[in-house]
């Protein structure tokens, strides 16, 4: 008789990809993964049910694919390239950590930066941070190594939602966007995509508010699933989402009466009554040097913090003040007629007609009008709402923005427009209104509201990295010069991530000017779960760089496309075969807001296949064998893994100096995570955690809204008027000039106390001119765009056959979207191969004929260009990352750029 | 007696194959086998366009052709409504998939894995030959809710005894529960909202309900 | 043949179960049976009906045959046998047994009462073919009940002019009727198909499937169904000096049967793909009407 089969259900955690996490349950039948599951046990804390995403249950085909490595591999050919083979041969992870220990032994010997100031150790993770929820105790490796350039980039920093990182931390702490979903009413979405990019949480959250009747307007050139899901699609020309959004704001403060904006808003909780001087500078009290206002019930100018006052919104005033610009410059006023910057705002808003829009974004003015009265309508100015016991506006109305809106040029402009708008009724930061979700730039980054604290001029603090003569950076720290060239992309442990990440590969072939220092490549590059070969621009030309590189070590699943240039490979445990836990609940990335924190873990469900190792004991190896084992576990106790694992009320500390497995160092974190939530009086460890999955408590919904701090501290949002990134924008010109760098002249136009609607898309159409030759617009009449997949989005799991079986169900995931009528003048038919070139390259792809996009647009969806990842290279799908340069030129003043570019198209072959 | 029947809510599907493949883990069905499959509809012309997203599968009909055709008696009903297949009388005819309006019967002739010619730890342990060479469908998972009475659990509203598509529905589209308990999920479902069935003019009488409005 | 379904449709698109081993079954019913009808009426001896039950006999079991290769599980075919309640496929094989008992009974005794009753079997089990099509009720192109005249018309168009074309070599002679009883089968046999086509049109169906169907119907009106009309008359008229008009009127008006049936059970079978009585609302927008893909109403 057959003895009893053995069945568990092992919780996890899913945090594939930055809409997460989601929790879930593998179920285990004789030692085999056969299922994942909901985490039903979470479907009361977690805000998406306790639902898993479609990518979760990837993870068992992930985990026994046959062509996984299974043991650390060495490179036998010292060539690199796409077309040399590396003769990897399998060696011992003896053997493996010598070769890695001697190098890094090496390299420290000779200094941690090389001769240009720049780090010798890189390394490059995929994007949105996802990997560290699969790096166990690495973060903690790096920490105790000291400088690390983190400037290498696949992608994330300049193809992410970019300036809605950078001006989100800015304006109100929101490194990214979205709307209070639950409370929501009317969203205006800008190819925001998050029915497919939104994760299981944000799926959830729209599709209740859609049953509850929320009414979404969806802009972008193709109908995604967001579109689908939505009330109205505006098939709205690509990169022109700036001139309606300022033909939306000429609406509201040209053509509305001025009471049906959230006035008391405007005039007390942002700096729209600022009086600004004739240089664009805030005029100021000249003993306090405080930004002045015009207070009505005084009729007279008074500092912006002056305590019972009645700010004039509009109109023209005299007064005396100084103006203080860039580098201190100081001018002195007297008798001076100056204006608000609201009536500012409304004079630059003057051009920005709706009919002027039709002209820009091919939509019809009466759509614009249309949608700004019910935007306003739906605003709800006046009403509001309680939330454990304080009385907060509500305005359920939000605009959201998507890739492509949000980043390179143009991003900025819709970005000031989009939060202006939440200004304008009074909805920012309040339920139902547009909020951010998590920081990342700002800290402490524990929670959005423990980074806010007031500057000077009554507006929020923000770390920019110093543009004064003293502090500039004149040499760059790392790869990118993202502190020397884009101030607003702090300095916290992410800016290096988040500068223009593109510039590390381009200054590596060629400097932009002979006084640049020279970027040559790190000693040591450090790879995980990023794949820059494939998933950047211009990749042809990036797999050159990579092989560039004199020592890589990749920490591989499988094959793929970077680590084909790597030294050594280094196999981790999948998901479910290794430990680790991580931070749950308040408000993170997309739309995860929860009314509880805490954590959640994830363990082994079934043995680790082959030689492959959990990256926690990988981590302390190489910490040992780099000689820094007290700095790794000193790290560890500061929390680098997860948690403090001290406090006053408790101490789980490991002691430095002895070696610790991953069990122990996960059960003293498990013990402190416990510890930190019931503050000291629980200290469940590891086994308590393998149990229950997750430990959270409640939070006050408080916490979603930042308006609440703001109000509290006293504090402004810094709208309309931007006189800080026009003084710094000014200096920063100071600065490089000094040095004799002109090449980004362009790039500082942007800033200005009020920006203005450029042809952003002739960006793009000057460029492929310039690049391809007159007529090259001829050649190249459409726009190529991308959109999300939510069966890959961030996965990497392109060689997880589940996955691409069911893709192959949604519309365009295999191929290239046409419009019919546009393909039927062509001759091509749906099925038929065609190849879609740019200026840089070529890729081909069936085929796809559809209704919901523009007759000047084409649509990839992944960007699946593998050459060398098992499976994934047989699939043979088209890619726009082979099709878009890296370009200086097109890269705007926060070195982001989008995933757009003019193409042509032509049928190659007839469908079989 | 019941009549287990699936809501299926228009207004929220997003397509996201969720359903699909958590059936895929739970009835451990090969590749391209997708008992709980989402379409992806498109309809209109440009700029007047919609896409609707549209779970189908058997549709558990309650005058079901597939069963009245079957020469073996392998297609059954049962008595809570569910249509199930017998698969060790079933001879692999495919008179049911000709007579399935739904095209929700699948028929595997080859073992076919996800990596090649070799099955993977999960294929193997769950491989099933009884499936080989005949007729597969969509359950409702019926073996979760032949364990509902015997532990005192609702089908449709305990996870346990609810099928694995409606668990993992992310956007809350799938509703499933017994539509002659007034109290019902589903029956509740059906009182507050405006519905359609697929194919309904053929008199299968089938047990997937479309909403597509408030009423 | 893995499965019946391709990701990604939603337009009708043709069936995957049943291909060429299916049409087989139709035709050698459809034949067979014929045959073994006219065979009772029309053979010139006691040897020439023999010959000509044991090819009908071939033909019916040629089709049963090749049907049994086609299901998944040949070894348990027995089961089909399971519910006559229901099933015009249990029915059609309960029928197919003494239909084969009775006729090489027949064959055997050289005549006699089971003749009759075999040929009677036979017209019984042509019409479960008939219905066994018109039960499929995912496969619009079949379902159409006029189907079942047309499978019976055909079944004696496509016997009758076996039988007259065997009569012309087999032993004996043949009643001089039989060239106008293959006339009458092949008229009611157009009259079959084209109200069949009417009624498909009427009531709508896959376009694709109506496509195949027109463009096969205004073939098969020409040369499968006015070429042997043409030729019986012809034979009819002139057979004295022609005798073999009515023999290729005969295997002309089996052929194009055979032609009809593989048309309808292998190209024309176009499922019912998917359709929406009307289309969501999504948040505050409004229902539209629906959608039909690939169908002509």
């Amino acid at each position: 008789m057959a003895a009893a089969k053995s069945v568990k259900k092992v919780p996890q955690y899913c945090y594939q990809c930055v809409a997460g996490p989601d929790l879930l349950t593998v179920k285990v039948e004789d030692g085999v993964a056969t299922e994942v599951e909901p985490n039903f046990s979470a479907c009361d804390v977690h805000p998406g049910a306790g639902k898993c995403c479609v990518k979760a249950y990837g993870i068992i085909q992930k985990t026994y694919s046959p062509n996984r490595l299974l043991a650390p591999m060495k490179r036998t050919n010292p060539k690199k390239g796409r077309h040399e083979d590396p003769g990897f041969v399998p060696i011992s992870w003896d053997e493996a950590f010598d070769i890695i220990g001697a190098k890094m032994k090496e390299i420290r010997a000779r200094g941690l930066t090389n001769e240009y100031g720049y780090p010798r150790a890189a390394a490059s993770f995929g994007g949105g941070g996802i990997p560290t929820y699969y790096m166990g105790t690495f973060p903690a490796f790096l920490a105790a190594w000291g400088p690390v350039d983190f400037s290498y980039g696949s992608g994330q920093g300049v193809s992410c939602t970019h300036s809605e990182h950078l001006y989100g931390e800015l304006w109100h702490r929101a490194f990214t966007v979205c709307p209070d979903t639950p409370s929501c009413n009317y969203v205006l979405s800008f190819g925001a995509n998050v029915e497919a990019s939104g994760g299981v949480v944000g799926a959830w959250r729209h599709g209740v508010a859609r049953e509850r009747g929320m009414k979404r307007v969806q802009f972008e050139p193709h109908l995604s699933v967001t579109g689908a899901a939505s009330a109205e699609w505006v098939p709205i020309k690509p990169k022109t989402d700036a001139a309606f959004l300022f033909g939306l704001v000429h609406v509201l403060v040209r053509e509305m009466p001025r009471e049906k904006l959230d006035v008391p808003f405007l005039k007390q909780h942002t700096g729209s009554p600022y009086l600004i001087g004739p240089n664009g500078f805030y005029l100021r009290d000249p003993a306090t040097r405080k930004p002045l206002l015009w207070d009505l019930k005084r009729n007279a100018a008074v500092p912006f913090d002056t305590p019972d006052t009645d700010p004039a919104l509009d109109g023209a005033f005299t007064l005396d003040a100084i103006e203080v610009g860039a580098d201190e410059e100081t001018w002195t006023h007297r008798g001076l007629a100056a204006e608000t910057a609201f009536g500012k705002l409304v004079e630059r808003m003057r051009p920005y007609t709706p009919e002027w829009a039709e002209q820009t974004c091919d939509v019809r003015s009466g759509t614009v009008r249309r949608i700004a009265a019910e935007y306003v309508e739906q605003a709800r100015v006046g009403a509001t709402v309680e939330i454990d016991g304080e009385t907060l506006p509500y305005r359920p109305v939000s605009i959201q923005f998507g890739r492509t809106v949000n980043n390179g040029w143009g991003a900025y402009e819709c970005c000031w427009a989009r939060t202006l708008m939440a200004c304008l009724v009074g909805g920012l930061e309040v339920p139902g209104g547009t909020l951010g979700t998590t920081v990342r730039l700002n800290r402490p980054a524990t929670t959005r509201q423990a980074s806010v604290r007031i500057n000077e001029d009554g507006f929020m603090f923000y770390p920019m990295n110093p543009t004064d003569k003293a502090n500039w950076a004149a040499k760059p720290k790392v790869r990118n010069a993202h502190d020397t060239m884009v101030p607003l992309s702090a300095s916290s442990p992410w800016s290096t991530a988040l500068g223009p990440t593109h510039f590390s590969w381009m200054f590596q072939k060629e400097s932009p000017d002979e006084n640049w220092p020279k970027v040559t490549p790190p000693d040591i590059w450090f790879c995980y779960r990023t794949n820059p070969s494939i998933s950047f621009w211009d990749t042809k030309e990036l797999s050159k760089r990579i092989a560039e590189f004199p020592f890589i070590v990749a920490f591989a699943y499988n094959r793929d496309e970077t680590n084909h240039m790597a030294d050594v490979l280094l196999p981790e445990c999948t998901d479910i075969e290794s430990t680790q836990l991580i931070r749950v609940g308040g408000s993170k990335f997309i739309e995860q807001f929860w009314d509880h924190e805490g954590f959640a873990l994830r363990q082994p469900a079934v043995a680790p296949a082959g030689a492959t190792r959990d990256f926690t004991e990988i981590a302390t190896e190489l910490a040992v064998r780099a000689g820094l084992l007290e700095q790794y576990n000193e790290a560890i106790n500061r929390g680098s893994a997860c948690v403090r694992l001290s406090s006053d009320q408790y101490d789980f500390s490991l002691d430095p100096k002895q070696r610790h497995d991953a069990q122990t160092i996960w059960d003293r974190t498990c013990r402190a995570a416990s510890a930190e939530l019931t503050e000291g009086r629980e200290s469940d460890g590891l086994d308590w955690f393998k149990e229950h999955g997750l430990r959270t408590r409640p939070i006050s919904r408080l916490s979603w809204y930042l308006f609440p701090e703001l109000r509290k501290k006293g504090i402004r949002f810094e709208m309309p008027f931007q006189e800080r990134l026009y003084r710094v924008g000014v200096e920063l010109g100071h600065r490089l000039h000094e040095q004799g760098i002109k090449w980004w002249d362009v790039q500082l136009e942007e800033y200005g106390g009020l920006p203005k609607v450029m042809d952003f898309p002739g960006i793009w159409e000057q460029e492929t001119v310039r690049q391809a030759g007159a007529g090259a617009l001829a050649d190249y009449p459409f726009w190529l765009i991308t959109s999300r997949s939510m069966q890959y989005a961030w996965g990497s799991n392109v060689g997880v056959p589940l996955m691409n079986e069911v893709s192959g169900n949604v519309r365009g995931s295999k191929g290239v979207l046409i419009n019919r009528r546009r393909a039927q003048e062509l001759g091509i038919e749906e099925g038929d191969i065609v190849e879609v070139s740019s200026y840089v390259g070529a890729t081909r792809g069936p085929a796809m004929l559809a209704e919901g996009i523009r007759a000047d647009t084409l649509l990839m969806m992944g960007q699946f260009d593998h050459w060398a990842t098992p499976y994934a290279k047989d699939l043979h799908k088209p890619s726009m990352n082979s099709l878009i340069p890296m370009s200086m030129a097109l890269t705007d003043s926060t070195g982001s750029s989008a995933d757009i570019v003019r193409v042509g198209v032509k049928k190659l072959e007839a469908a079989s | 007696m019941a009549r287990f029947i699936m809501t299926v809510d228009l207004r929220r599907c997003i397509g996201c194959q969720t359903c699909t493949v958590a059936c895929r883990h739970a009835n451990a069905t090969p590749p391209d086998v997708q008992w709980r499959k989402v379409l992806d509809i498109e309809t209109g012309e440009f700029p007047d366009v919609r896409r609707s997203f549209v779970p189908t599968g058997c549709m558990h009909c309650g005058d079901p052709p597939c069963m009245h055709v079957c020469p073996s008696t392998a297609t059954y009903q049962r008595a809570d409504g569910i249509v199930d297949i017998n698969y060790d009388l079933c001879i692999g005819c495919g008179y049911c998939a000709v007579a399935c309006p739904y095209q929700a019967r699948y028929i595997s002739h080859k073992r076919e894995f996800a990596y090649g010619d070799k099955p993977t730890a999960q294929e193997a342990a769950r491989f099933d030959a009884r499936r080989m060479n005949v007729a597969t469908k969509c359950t409702f998972c019926s073996d979760r809710v032949d364990v509902a009475k015997e532990k005192g659990l609702t089908p449709g509203v305990d996870p346990e005894v609810t099928p694995a598509c409606v668990n993992s529905c992310i956007a809350g589209v799938l509703a499933f529960g017994d539509r002659e308990d007034a109290n019902s999920n589903v029956s509740q479902l059906l009182a507050e909202n405006q519905f359609f069935r697929m194919h309904e003019e053929l008199g299968t009488d089938p047990g997937m309900y479309y909403i597509f409005d408030k009423k | 043949m893995k499965t019946n379904i391709q990701p990604g449709r939603i337009t009708p698109w043709h069936q995957t179960n049943w291909d060429w081993r299916a049409a087989c079954n139709f035709i050698g019913g459809g034949s067979g049976t014929g045959l073994l009808f006219f065979a009772t009426l029309a053979a010139g001896s006691a040897d020439s009906y023999r010959i000509m039950a044991l090819i009908a006999l071939a033909l019916v079991g040629g089709g049963l045959t090749c049907v049994w290769l086609e299901i998944g599980r040949p070894l348990r075919a027995i089961n089909l046998f399971f519910h006559p309640q229901t099933s015009w496929m249990t029915r059609e094989g309960i029928v197919a047994a003494p239909l084969f008992l009775c006729a090489l009974a027949a064959v055997w005794f050289g005549g006699g009462a089971l003749v009759g009753i075999a040929a009677l079997l036979g017209v019984a089990f042509l019409y479960c073919q008939g219905r066994i099509l018109q039960a499929s009720k995912g496969i619009p192109a079949w379902r159409e009940p006029k189907i079942i005249s047309l499978i019976l018309a055909a079944g004696f168009a496509e016997g009758a002019g076996l039988a007259a074309a065997l009569a012309a070599v087999l032993p004996g002679v043949s009643p001089r009727w039989l060239a106008g009883a293959l006339l009458g089968a092949l008229i009611l046999r157009r009259l079959a198909w084209m109200l069949y086509f009417k009624a498909l049109e009427q009531n709508g169906a896959p376009r694709k499937a109506l496509d195949v169907l027109r463009s096969f119907g205004a073939k098969f009106e020409m040369i499968g169904q006015l070429a042997p009309e043409m030729l019986v008359v012809a034979g009819i008229f002139y057979g004295e000096v022609m005798p073999y008009f009515v023999v290729l009127a005969g295997l002309a008006a089996a052929a194009s049967g055979w032609w009809l049936k593989f048309t309808i059970v292998a190209r024309a079978a176009y499922n019912q793909g998917y359709a929406l009585p009307v289309l969501p609302v999504r948040g505050q927008g409004e229902v539209k009407p629906g959608v039909k893909p690939g169908w002509t109403k």
